[in-house]
């Protein structure tokens, strides 16, 4: 496969002035999700030394093999909800190797709260579920929570993808012989008592850990009855007195031992069989991507300079390279598999949307995974798209990524807005993991022109009524630019867990190795669509 | 997590740092770079370390190992963190009796530290004797029952606590 | 067994005119595999014999047929006469080659097995008898004229006794007749001491034994373990394969035995080969035999005692010489008489005998006990490991703790000591404790180079033979080399799949 050859002057100005303001933007990423890993209140630090446990990445850390990765998702969830009060969503998910396996760890956060879930903390819990059953990874739940944040019970308890689902999921899971494990290193009260419960294995520290539906402040209030923590959910009386809990653990450090014992006892998965090369790093540097994306989101910017800084030996074999150039597709590797690449090089035209329904039709043939980089600003618009019916054919694109049976994983790269969000593999449509870069902005339209729209409504509604106020229309325009500003971000996108968390682009071709990885746990069915309009 | 390893019964830490291109460990602190890593059976072994080839003999003997190297005989052994766990307060805070019966005799008082696997008491049940031992290092917190009275099955004999620091 | 080659050459079609058919061995362990060893180049069927407890040991597997000898202990069958001679008959024997040890030199055994009309490999138990006491072999000795150390019988006239003492020389050491524990013991230098020593040492002895005599012999000191290898053909004639030095010693045992001995001047050697070769033939001993000498640092030698057998050691004889004892035992033993003439002995070049034993030399040298898991041998022309040792066999307190001998010929001694310690580095007996180590460590000490040899060796270098803290750059490789064996970091270190192990620790 050919090298891309790259058009970048790494020491222009462009790039420099690009350079400088990415790097900016990853800073103050990495900054904030410090702030979010790692600042927490001296009280609750303290309350967890005295109980003896460790801090929940601790645990996470001892749990996984040593020198491998871990891929955490969504670190920065609810970082614009609740005031700032619920770091991470106060959980921590991510995927990592655990005794030589694949697995997806998700722990509770006793250093917020207790651990008390939060609307968004059920939301991530269950999207971690949901990865789960996409890729068939075994779950280690690492349990230390006080359960639902009361206050905001309406949010996160009643309806369909709420507090639920986080045990119907479980139960699925179970169905699917997708294996997990309950560590716990703290309470797990009311719904929270069935993680364990419906965990195929589970470990319990002795004197912190205890599960039960009601504590001893719900019992005495219940039935009067007064209880200790410990004969009422603790370790020795659930692991030989009610069997709720298979393994005691005289310390967390025990507890994470057996743990890795008892993963170290399930079967390997036979992935299926994705084509492999022997992998090769990027011939051209990854941190080059600084200098690339452009300061302003209106730039343009070629997106194989991304491809060649995220693919194997930055070799990229394009797919009509000729046709429908403003989507760019073709083959390549990530970390040694061949992937299928669709990257937008503009707005999505009829033949760039006819291209893409087809390549990614190729790929299903094929059995190659799917990698979205979005940069989009739309379908064409106008009269002369529609009478070629950019509709019909953007529909296309849909319905093929739509039906898709290989594993699609998208990276929002810079901007996603309108229609072709859903053409490139949005949140909408199942990819197995979606990541965003932090300059990354998404949104139906643009600030501008969501805000001119609007305006525009606005001014002719006032001229439909005769009296046209300017000065409304401007704080109308105003106050629309700067809800869509907010809202647009990526940060406020990750909030509200509609990605699996924003990357560092340089840490892009590690994520998308160990999300393909995963991926290949789950089997391959056959693809198969519904009716394309031509 | 970190591997301890004793060579003459002088601990010392193992860590895997990477697996390629090349295993690296680091040991107490120095980084070690594996290029040949040899097989788990007993006999001789040639590994590399930083390219430099090792050569040496190694056997499985009791527990550890036995490595031979540069002329001189090692004795190895790995800390098994669980064991190690367990002796330190793992296993169960309290000992009930396996079956009904009565007990026969008192080993040790409330308030006395036990190690682990220590008879505390025996007690006879359909005429067989069973000793009761501590399930992990302790301090006894209550015997529950003297010699001679009589208990059910699952009832707890003695409860353990915690041993303070000396 | 690797076999030396020189050694090897010397067998030839002769045995179709032996006598024996078929040779019962008395024994067990290295030695009976190495008696086989020779009887199957002669073509003469094996006989071995074992308790119930080393039923599957390689000195059993290795002979043409095995025989269980009863006995509460493995030892107690090794030493029981009447069944192991009724095991002989039973089996046709022509032959019985004891070794060494268990009835080796056992004057009623010699005369049992001759009673049963069965050739014994070994001199006749009038000669076991004279030589195995002491007392009556050192009269022998001292009637032939082979030197032995002079000393004072006790007497209770203390200027007769000074006056006989000082006729010894000096130094001198004074014992109390009936003493023990160093009491009323002295060493006494030159003859101005000598009336006060012994006054003194009189009076002590008179005063803790309540016995006032006192006994004196000549003092050596740094004595070394001389012994002459000898072949009598029982009829007056006898020849000697040179000495062999077996100084360095522990708890009274030998470990390092080397062929010949270092820095002995030529007139030396020949006054003490040739004063075992006058004690062999005044005895008309029969049969392979060792004298044993000790050397002093001013030249003089005494007569210690005569060993009736093969001795552990006689390998480096062998090698310097390339004459195959055990098959000149049994050319005697059939009555060939010598085999060769002594000016057809020569000696080559220099080998020195290692004993490997089940011991831990920085307790004391006490015997360690353990499962043998591995054993790698070195393999040179040039060596021979003597051994009947099976990986995965136990090694108990049943029997001696010596386990094999590693033996090693090099052009001159320097050659010997290399090849002899670079053998026992690469020598590898896992899962029990021995003094492999240690070993090597005697053989690279300066003093060992040097042939400053003494029987105090072991205590004089204790400091400086014991096993010193590794390195960091050792202990290192140590640690690598035993994690890599550890299945519990084997299954971490290779168990992860890829891409994570090539990405390795990463967090996003």
């Amino acid at each position: 496969m050919r090298r891309i050859q790259s058009m970048i002057s790494t020491s222009g100005a462009e790039f420099r002035r690009n350079d400088e303001h990415n790097r900016a933007l990853a800073r103050a990423f990495r900054e904030r999700q410090e702030a979010a890993r790692h600042i927490r209140p001296q009280r609750d630090l303290d309350r967890l030394f005295r109980q003896g446990k460790m801090r929940p990445r601790e645990r996470i850390e001892k749990l996984l093999d040593p020198g491998t990765p871990f891929l955490e998702l969504s670190s920065l969830a609810a970082n614009m909800a609740y005031g700032g009060e619920s770091p991470s969503a106060s959980s921590i998910v991510g995927i990592g190797v655990v005794s030589g396996r694949e697995v997806i760890l998700r722990a509770d956060d006793p250093t917020v709260k207790g651990g008390a879930w939060y609307p968004l903390t059920v939301k991530k819990i269950v999207r971690a579920l949901d990865i789960a059953m996409e890729n068939r990874l075994p779950v280690i739940h690492l349990c230390d929570s006080a359960g639902g944040f009361l206050q905001l019970q309406s949010e996160l308890f009643p309806d369909r993808y709420m507090g639920g689902r986080i045990f119907r999921n479980q139960s699925i899971l179970s169905k699917m012989g997708v294996k997990q494990l309950a560590l716990v290193f703290g309470h797990c009260t009311a719904g929270g008592a069935y993680i364990p419960g419906l965990s195929d294995y589970n470990v319990i520290v002795r004197g912190t850990g205890a599960v039960f539906l009601g504590g001893p402040p719900l019992v005495k209030a219940a039935t009067g009855e007064e209880v200790t923590v410990e004969e009422l959910g603790g370790a020795d009386m659930h692991t030989s007195v009610s069997g709720t809990c298979d393994y005691p653990a005289a310390s967390e450090d025990e507890a994470i031992h057996i743990g890795r014992e008892i993963v170290a006892q399930w079967d390997r998965p036979k992935k299926w069989d994705c084509q492999r090369e022997a992998p090769e790093d990027p011939a051209y540097d990854p941190q080059e991507i600084y200098g690339i994306l452009p300061d302003d989101i209106k730039k343009s910017f070629d997106m194989r300079e991304i491809i060649a800084r995220i693919v194997d030996g930055s070799r990229f074999h394009e797919y009509q390279p000729n046709y429908g150039t403003t989507l760019v597709c073709g083959f390549a590797n990530i970390w040694g598999w061949k992937v299928g690449i669709l990257a937008n090089n503009g707005v999505l035209f009829n033949d760039s949307s006819l291209k893409g329904a087809h390549f990614i039709e190729l790929c299903n043939q094929n059995n190659t995974p799917l990698v979205f980089l979005q940069n989009i600003t739309g379908y064409m618009i106008g009269r002369e798209y529609e009478r070629k019916g950019i509709t019909k054919d953007g529909a296309k694109m849909i319905m093929a990524q739509s039906c898709s049976a290989v594993p699609k994983f998208t990276v929002m790269c810079n901007g996603s807005f309108g229609a072709g969000n859903y053409g490139m593999c949005g949140r909408a449509f199942d990819g197995r993991l979606l990541f965003s870069w932090p300059n990354h902005q998404i949104g139906v339209m643009g600030g501008d022109q969501a805000a001119n729209t609007l305006a525009e409504v606005k001014l002719n509604q006032m001229k439909r009524a005769g009296q046209v106020d300017q000065a409304e229309v401007d704080r109308v325009w105003e106050e629309t630019r700067k809800a869509y500003q907010e809202q647009l971000s990526a940060y406020y996108s990750t909030s509200q867990l509609w990605d699996d968390g924003i990357l560092d682009p340089v840490d892009t071709r590690n994520a998308l190795g160990v999300a393909i990885s995963a991926s290949l746990n789950a089997p391959l069915g056959d693809p198969g669509y519904g009716v394309f309009r031509f | 997590m970190a591997f301890r390893i004793t060579v003459d019964g002088y601990s010392h830490t193992v860590e895997i740092v990477g697996r390629r291109p090349h295993l690296v460990v680091r040991i107490d602190g120095r980084e070690h770079e594996v290029s040949a890593t040899g097989t788990l059976e007993d006999g001789r072994q040639t590994i590399e370390i930083a390219g430099t080839p090792l050569h040496f003999a190694r056997a499985h003997a009791g527990d550890g190992l036995v490595v031979r190297l540069n002329g001189r005989t090692f004795d190895t052994a790995i800390v098994d963190p669980r064991t190690e766990a367990e002796g330190a307060g793992g296993g169960l805070d309290h000992i009930r009796a396996p079956m009904p019966g009565s007990v026969v005799s008192v080993h040790r008082q409330q308030g006395e530290d036990v190690l682990r696997g220590e008879a505390i008491v025996t007690i006879e049940s359909m005429k067989l004797q069973t000793a009761l031992a501590a399930p992990r290092d302790g301090r006894i917190a209550a015997l529950l029952r003297r010699e001679g009275e009589t208990f059910d099955k699952d009832e707890v004999i003695v409860r353990l606590e915690e041993a303070e620091e000396a | 067994m690797t076999m030396n080659k020189h050694l090897a050459a010397t067998a030839t079609s002769v045995s179709a005119r032996l006598p024996f058919r078929k040779i019962l061995i008395a024994n067990r362990g290295e030695i009976a595999c190495r008696v086989m060893h020779t009887l199957k180049e002669l073509g003469i069927a094996s006989v071995a014999i074992h308790h119930r407890v080393e039923a599957r040991s390689r000195h059993v597997r290795m002979a043409d047929e095995a025989i269980e000898i009863g006995g509460d202990t493995p030892v107690a069958a090794h030493l029981d006469i009447a069944r192991i001679v009724a095991a002989a008959k039973a089996c046709g024997a022509d032959a019985i080659h004891p070794g060494y040890g268990f009835l080796s030199e056992n004057a009623r055994f010699a005369a049992a097995v001759a009673e049963a009309g069965i050739a014994f490999i070994g001199p006749d138990a009038e000669t076991i008898r004279l030589m195995g006491d002491k007392i009556s072999a050192r009269n022998f000795a001292e009637a032939h004229g082979v030197p032995v150390a002079p000393s004072v019988m006790p007497s209770g006239d203390l200027a007769a006794f000074t006056a006989a003492a000082e006729k010894i020389g000096f130094p001198l050491l004074i014992k109390a007749a009936a003493g023990g524990g160093g009491k009323g013991m002295s060493i006494v230098r030159s003859a101005t001491d000598l009336a006060e020593a012994a006054r003194i040492a009189s009076s002590e002895a008179q005063r803790y034994f309540g016995d006032g005599r006192i006994y004196a012999e000549v003092y050596v000191e740094r004595p070394r373990h001389i012994e002459v290898q000898v072949l009598g053909d029982g009829e007056g004639n006898a020849i000697h394969l040179f000495e062999r030095e077996c100084s360095v010693q522990r708890r009274f045992q030998k470990i390092v035995e080397e062929a010949p001995a270092a820095n002995l001047p030529a007139p030396l050697r020949d006054g003490i080969c040739k004063a075992a070769v006058k004690l062999a033939a005044a005895a008309r001993y029969k049969n392979a035999g060792t004298v044993e000498f000790i050397l002093g640092a001013d030249g003089r030698f005494f007569f210690l005692e005569m060993n009736t057998r093969l001795q552990v050691e006689h390998p480096v004889t062998e090698m310097i010489t390339g004459v195959d004892l055990v098959r000149a035992q049994i050319e005697i033993a059939a009555g060939r008489g010598l085999p060769f003439a002594q000016d057809h002995v020569r000696v080559r070049g220099h080998a020195i005998e290692c004993r490997i034993c089940a011991e831990d030399p920085e307790r004391g040298f006490l015997p360690e006990t353990g499962t043998l898991r591995y054993l790698g041998v070195p393999e040179a022309p040039w060596l021979r490991f003597e051994n009947a040792l099976d990986a995965g066999q136990k090694i108990t307190a049943d029997f001696d703790s010596m386990l094999a001998k590693l033996v090693v010929h090099g052009g001159d001694r320097a050659e010997a000591i290399r090849r002899s310690v670079d053998a026992l580095g690469e020598l590898a007996l896992l899962g029990v404790r021995t003094n492999t180590d240690y070993l090597a460590r005697v053989l690279a000490h300066a003093a060992f180079g040097a042939g400053d040899l003494h029987t105090g060796f072991v205590a004089e270098h204790g400091a400086a033979l014991a096993a010193g803290e590794p390195g960091p750059t050792e202990l290192d490789a140590v640690l690598i080399a035993a994690a890599l064996g550890f299945r519990e970091f084997r299954d971490i270190a290779f168990g992860v799949p890829e891409p994570h192990a090539t990405i390795g620790r990463w967090r996003n």
